[in-house]
């Protein structure tokens, strides 16, 4: 039995930003030797990106990089030089997967395309992710996660009325497409080790996302209809919201509850009102006709209850509960510290620094975050002295050359 | 079409909504997904929106996230149920289910159970929060993981309340990383032959949503609050959100990195002779140099607001169709909110052939789904089929993998198993 899932796999990364980086952390954690190539040339735009250690700017200070690059390895190459591209082809026998993530014209001008190395390795997997995917009228579009969620409808359905969007936070698809290329990249795996065949994955960071949106658009397609936001207006639950409960010095504290049934109504007014005689909107069919005034009736009566003892009473009286954390609240969150999901690594610069874990835990063959994530080039020396047998000295003519750069 | 990907092996899905996605994955990959769901239907059949009244009304959430499995009834609190799945499970590769904690042990079916049966088993458990904390017996709604991991408190305006998705999201998080685990599992099976036991913890896979605020309130001190259709994360206070005649543009008028797409957009302005003086000036506005933004006083800020308020009503005079037309010209960071009316319509997505058409529950419902979540070029994968009806696959499922013949099967009708 082997200790990770994919030991002994390798893969040549050359991904940024965050879907490529955050696939390949999949396979990192679990075993694989991933060796991320960068270049100064070409810093992956999360090094230059908050949170850094101390508040400082600092190419290996950033903890959004960190985050999506545990368990790797770090190498510089200035691809647009020849000798460069040659040395990537030496590694090239290496790998069994090549990952990249640039707009679909920078590896064919490199003639580093799947088409130039399966011809020279015809079992490699390469996977390309990018806005768009690698062909259609826009498959040139560059832009950020933010507006990929734009694009892809995420913000047309978040807000408090259709004339009032609040979008969600940050590259949101950036976080659904990872999942999408992780199984596409692991299957591609299984099936090479059956049948000896490697292939091409052409991931649209789009297409995957819109996934996330499918029965809207079984919906639309089928009847017409235009999936529009609504604030937290349920269909299926009343109440079903965030209330404000009483504040903590300067901080807004704000409880989620979903009530599906008469049951668990009852349940929440004998908390919210102890001893009250009456049952205002005792029926489901009187909650869904009057949410407006019931979400003023709750509002009123959670307002000055303190939230985490109120979630408590409620989760015991079986009525969906809980507080709307924010960040700093996710880092004390009880449930996710018996998941172990908060990790601290030591960083070769950052010192100790706050990691993710993993969200799912195998039982036999556990992922992890194996060592923090690589400063720039911080194996350069390993992975050219070791993998291509080269001297310090050739290594230090190259770095002086700006090609290990 | 079904993929040749994952042909061959074969998932038991007892996931609701916590991760039905993850059948709906396999299935899209080639496994045979078998979705096994009491007799009066998986809870995710009575998700709205609907299609269709009365018998023939189908969920949409149905709809799109078990097409391509099949379906068999089952009712595990009947005496015979469990030895049933038990049998299944002895064909399968993978189950994956969501319930309440302890409830399949309680059945006899836990996976200290299942491995005795089946050691090659990989068995996913969907948990809303974890398996160990005081929340592993929490009652659990979509927006409660949305606020639990974390997302719900970045959306929306400070001092109103923090928003959901009208597309509830945190199940779908849950059940793609269900995905992803179990093919990790997977993985490791090929070297030993031995399945295991893969928990997922759902308020987690919120949390991976947050970016790079994970972080911040450790090393910076303070945690990012919410601010509707503006930015908190680059300092400032910067709109996301413009208007246009049709609807909405995103996109932000900043140094750094957007230096240059704002630079294109000014242009755009002043060719249409949209551009205020103020813009114009030589050098440009003060607070858009990469230092500038940092350094920015309240009278260079104030200067990005009135540019803010000129892009606004240069947009109002355009279409989001003559907006995109731009950006893509133009090499502008910006892009449409689009409708799932206009994704339903979008060229790119067409040139790719992307909706698939599925045959639907009546004549005149087509049904089309989201295709290919990737091009893959030796093994393409997409849809398999249509969402199928409760126990649609009773007589092939039980005949042909457990040899039950028509009277077998009618018995078991008759206690109400199946």
């Amino acid at each position: 039995m082997k200790r990770y899932a994919f030991e002994g796999i390798h893969v040549l990364d050359f991904t940024w930003y965050g879907v490529g980086p955050v696939t390949t952390k999949y396979l990192a954690d679990n075993g694989a030797d991933v060796i991320r190539i960068e270049s100064r040339t070409r810093v992956d735009g999360l090094r230059m990106a908050p949170p850094w250690k101390d508040g400082k700017p600092d190419l290996d200070g950033s903890q959004f990089f960190a985050s999506y690059n545990t368990s790797k390895k770090g190498i510089t190459l200035d691809m647009s030089k020849p000798k460069a591209r040659e040395l990537f082809l030496r590694l090239l026998p290496w790998a069994d997967v090549v990952s990249e993530s640039f707009t679909p014209k920078t590896l064919r001008n490199w003639e580093l395309d799947y088409a130039h190395l399966s011809a020279i390795k015809p079992e490699l997997i390469m996977l390309s992710t990018c806005m768009m995917g690698q062909s259609g009228p826009h498959r040139d579009y560059a832009g950020f996660g933010n507006l990929m969620a734009a694009i892809s409808g995420f913000y047309s359905i978040a807000g408090y009325s259709p004339d009032e969007l609040c979008p969600p936070y940050g590259a949101y698809t950036d976080f659904i497409a990872p999942r999408f290329s992780a199984c596409a990249l692991i299957a591609a795996l299984d099936y090479k080790r059956r049948t000896g065949k490697g292939q091409y994955i052409d991931m649209s960071q789009y297409e995957a996302a819109l996934h996330f949106l499918a029965p809207a658009m079984v919906d639309y397609f089928a009847s017409g209809r235009v999936l529009q936001p609504c604030g937290n207006r349920s269909e299926r639950y009343a109440p079903h919201g965030a209330y404000r409960c009483a504040d903590e010095g300067e901080h807004e504290r704000w409880i989620a509850i979903a009530v599906a049934t008469d049951e668990q109504w009852t349940a929440m007014l004998e908390i919210l009102r102890p001893g009250a005689s009456d049952r205002p909107f005792a029926s489901a069919a009187e909650r869904f006709a009057n949410v407006s005034a019931l979400d003023d009736l709750v509002g009123g009566l959670v307002r000055g209850r303190q939230v985490e003892e109120l979630t408590a009473a409620l989760q015991q009286a079986g009525v969906a509960a809980y507080p709307v954390q924010n960040c700093m609240d996710l880092h004390h969150d009880p449930n996710l510290e018996a998941f172990d999901f908060w990790h601290w690594l030591d960083h070769a610069k950052m010192g100790p620094s706050p990691y993710e874990g993993l969200e799912h835990r195998l039982s036999r063959t556990p992922g992890e975050l194996r060592w923090p994530a690589p400063t720039l080039g911080q194996h350069n020396e390993e992975i050219f002295g070791e993998l291509l047998g080269m001297s310090r000295a050739e290594i230090a003519e190259l770095i002086e050359q700006k090609v290990i750069f | 079409m079904r993929s040749e990907l994952l042909k061959g092996y074969r998932m038991l899905d007892l996931a609701d909504e916590k991760g039905a996605l993850c059948g709906k994955i396999f299935a899209d990959m080639g496994a045979d997904v078998i979705k096994v769901e009491p007799p009066e239907g998986c809870s995710t059949r009575r998700i709205p929106p609907f299609l269709g009244d009365g018998a023939d009304r189908r969920s949409c959430y149905a709809l799109a996230y078990h097409a391509g499995k099949r379906s068999v009834s089952l009712n595990l609190d009947s005496p015979e149920g469990p030895k049933l799945l038990l049998e299944l499970a002895k064909t399968a590769d993978f189950l994956v289910e969501s319930f309440p904690r302890g409830y399949l042990e309680s059945r006899g079916l836990g996976y200290d159970r299942m491995e005795q049966v089946n050691p090659r088993l990989i068995y996913t458990s969907v948990t809303p929060f974890g398996d160990k904390g005081p929340g592993r017996d929490y009652q659990w709604a979509d927006i409660i993981g949305w606020a639990a991991g974390g997302m719900m408190f970045q959306m929306g305006e400070e001092g109103r309340p923090p928003l959901q998705m009208a597309q509830p999201q945190a199940g779908l998080h849950a059940g793609a990383e269900a995905a992803v685990s179990s093919l990790i599992a997977h993985y490791a099976r090929g070297t030993d032959g031995r399945g295991q036991h893969v928990v997922v913890d759902l308020q987690a896979c919120v949390v991976w949503t947050l970016m790079n605020e994970q972080a911040m309130p450790l090393l910076h001190g303070d945690y990012l609050r919410r601010s509707g259709v503006f930015t908190g994360a680059i300092g400032g206070r910067r709109k996301t959100v413009f208007r246009c005649k049709d609807g909405f543009i995103s996109g932000l008028i900043a140094g750094g990195a957007y230096l240059p797409s704002t630079n294109a957009l000014i242009g755009w302005m002043k060719e249409e002779g949209a551009a205020p003086d103020f813009l114009l000036r030589e050098g440009g506005l003060k607070s858009l140099t990469p230092s500038g933004f940092m350094k920015a006083t309240a009278e260079d800020l104030k200067e990005l607001d009135l540019a803010e308020e000129a892009v606004e009503r240069f947009l109002m005079t355009k279409t989001k169709a003559e907006v995109w037309e731009n950006i893509l010209k133009r090499r502008l960071l910006a892009a449409p909110v689009a409708t799932v009316a206009d994704l339903a319509a979008d060229p790119q997505l067409k040139a790719r052939e992307y909706f698939v058409e599925v045959e639907g529950p009546a004549a005149d419902h087509k049904i089309v789904l989201p295709g290919a979540f990737a091009k893959l070029s030796q093994t393409p994968v997409g849809p398999a089929g249509p969402s199928p009806r409760i126990g649609e696959h009773n007589e092939e499922v039980y005949g042909q993998l457990l040899g039950l013949n028509a009277e077998q099967l009618q018995a078991l009708r008759a206690t109400h198993t199946i």
